[in-house]
């Protein structure tokens, strides 16, 4: 097999251009106010537009958590503290991520087919070709607008996950609000809120990144664009999944250094 | 780098391209005159699109010197190509307009980019030039609502619109209907004669490489097979120009002014139904269909028989322009 089609040397090269094309863009962030008008676009397609389907999404999750939770709880005559566990679980693991997949699904995929198709239709040469660094028109709106939306998306979704647990807890387990609450307050602390934002703001960026990267180096017409579209899907969840263990792994030996374990 | 006043506008010395292991472009060899219109003309998939590719320095050669008004372009860094592009208008096959951006906003783009015009000069100049393509009615108008032709003609707009010292064309009639491709012609010559400008024009269209050029040059496997004026192409010597310029068939394709009948076609009809042949895609299509077994295989030249049953104006040989990737994206 010619060394230049083993799969490998492909995904690292794909690597490689992804991060230097980020860096590219965030090179770019400094034209914020003159892109401006790109990147409200973006968080308006990204943000306002995904809001009802990851409220739905987090809402569902949040009740179908609490259900199950209470089982649990139940047993031990506990079902009080589901407020706690749903709180913990929500701002620290199922908010960042359940809402980084339904923007993948939802965004990072129609993003990747839509550069894809700039290339294809040669938009993209058509801006090298005025001069104009398509990292600063095409991606860094896309990757800003993302970075913004994604966490904000997260506080929303996790406060609808949250309250959608506690609809289930005291409509269907019979806890009264009152202690749902008081245990909810303890589920998290500001240290696991900014750890949950921080990772769907890492999500976010490497996502957009993704999508970005792929639709840049989209060839090969209608089947080229699909192409980009279906491997933006794959890696970013891959990657998602992968930075989550990641940055979970961190935040256990924060914790631990701040107790003064370690 | 001086942008000092040549006589000559592009030349390309010796500059060879290999892609896919596959010589695209063969020790190419020509020089383009200040205030020209020069035509390339060639069967798919022998260069001409990688040829202007590499005049915008979207592709580097492997080897050679090209030079844009006496600067070498080959060995510019990103920075200086960006600077040297700003000379350029470039005509892209689709047109390339923006999706997401009305007609008014993309022939805007390059002034908004690349000047510190008042928003009111910008205006003045938008609506000069889509004026001088007919589309300032349909300013509005985002690209998805217009037409093909129409889509071209607003990237002619946006292409001229920083009145650029050259304009490269990629076959600006194809797909049109012979009514806007003669349109389209009479620009160019327009922007030739009022305008002072260099023109390269990649086409297909014989009758239209007929109208606007200066000289012609056809291509063959990576290198010019003939430079010279229309006459001179029209009265060409050599088997494969005249091949290529009758579309293999017997005689020779009129002039759409000509009043010449061919094989019980009117000259329109010709032109017409040249175009829709001739069209890109379509031809893609029907060579993705056929010729996936050999790819690498050149264009064939058909013999008089064979030619002569042969209803397609060109024999259709595997084109790897619009699947390469550019080394600087």
């Amino acid at each position: 097999m010619n060394w230049k089609d083993n799969a490998v040397i492909n995904a690292v090269k794909g690597a490689g251009y992804t991060l230097v094309l980020l860096l590219e863009a965030l090179g770019h962030v400094t034209q914020f106010w003159r892109r401006r008008r790109a990147i409200f676009t973006q968080m308006h397609v990204i943000g306002t537009q995904s809001l009802p389907i990851t409220c739905f999404f987090m809402l569902l999750i949040g009740m179908v958590f609490a259900l199950q939770t209470g089982i649990e709880f139940a047993r031990f005559g506990q079902t009080n503290l589901v407020g706690l566990v749903i709180v913990s679980a929500m701002v620290r693991e199922l908010g960042p991520w359940m809402t980084a997949f339904v923007l993948i699904a939802r965004v990072g995929s129609s993003m990747a087919a839509e550069i894809g198709s700039m290339k294809v239709a040669e938009e993209i040469d058509a801006l090298e070709v005025m001069s104009i660094n398509p990292s600063s028109f095409v991606v860094m709106p896309r990757v800003v607008g993302y970075a913004l939306m994604g966490p904000a998306l997260t506080v929303v979704g996790t406060l609808v996950g949250i309250a959608g647990g506690g609809i289930v807890a005291n409509l269907q387990l019979g806890v009264a609000w009152a202690d749902y609450l008081r245990f909810a307050e303890r589920g998290a602390e500001p240290l696991d809120i900014y750890w949950g934002l921080l990772k769907s703001l890492v999500f976010s960026v490497s996502a957009a990144a993704v999508a970005c990267s792929n639709g840049m180096r989209t060839s090969g017409g209608a089947v080229g664009v699909g192409r980009a579209s279906r491997n933006t899907v794959v890696i970013a969840l891959t990657l998602v999944v992968f930075f989550n263990y990641l940055l979970t792994s961190f935040y256990r030996m924060v914790k631990l250094f701040v107790a003064g374990v370690l | 780098m001086s942008a000092g006043s040549y006589e000559i506008a592009v030349s390309f010395t010796d500059v060879s391209k290999k892609l896919s292991g596959r010589q695209i472009l063969d020790h190419l060899n020509f020089e383009v005159c200040k205030g020209e219109t020069f035509v390339i003309i060639g069967y798919s998939g022998t260069g001409k699109s990688v040829t202007l590719r590499h005049m915008v320095g979207l592709m580097r050669p492997d080897e050679g010197s090209i030079r844009i008004e006496g600067d070498e372009i080959t060995t510019m860094s990103r920075h200086e190509l960006e600077i040297m592009r700003r000379r350029f208008g470039v005509l892209f096959q689709s047109g390339a307009l923006i999706a997401w951006l009305t007609l008014f906003e993309n022939v805007e783009l390059p002034l908004l980019e690349h000047t510190k015009m008042s928003k009111k000069k910008r205006a003045e100049i938008v609506q000069q030039k889509l004026e001088i393509v007919n589309l300032w009615q349909d300013r509005d108008k985002y690209p998805a609502e217009i037409s093909g032709g129409m889509k071209k003609r607003a990237g002619l707009a946006r292409a001229i619109a920083l009145d650029p010292d050259l304009v490269l064309y990629d076959e600006p009639s194809s797909g049109l209907d012979p009514v806007i491709a003669n349109e389209i012609d009479k620009l160019i010559n327009r922007l030739r004669d009022e305008h002072g400008m260099t023109q390269i024009v990649v086409t297909h269209d014989m009758d239209s490489a007929y109208t606007i050029a200066n000289r012609i040059a056809m291509f063959h496997k990576g290198s010019m097979l003939q430079i010279g004026t229309p006459d001179e192409i029209q009265t060409s010597s050599i088997p494969e120009v005249q091949h290529f310029i009758t579309g293999g068939k017997e005689g020779q394709v009129s002039r759409r002014s000509n009043t010449a009948i061919i094989r019980g076609m009117a000259p329109g009809m010709l032109s017409q139904r040249s175009a829709e042949a001739m069209d890109a895609k379509e031809a893609e299509e029907a060579e993705a269909a056929v010729a996936t077994e050999e790819p690498q295989e050149g264009y064939v030249l058909l013999s008089e028989e064979e030619a002569a049953k042969s209803e397609s104006p060109e024999p259709e040989p595997r084109s790897l322009e619009p699947e390469e990737s550019h080394e600087n994206p």
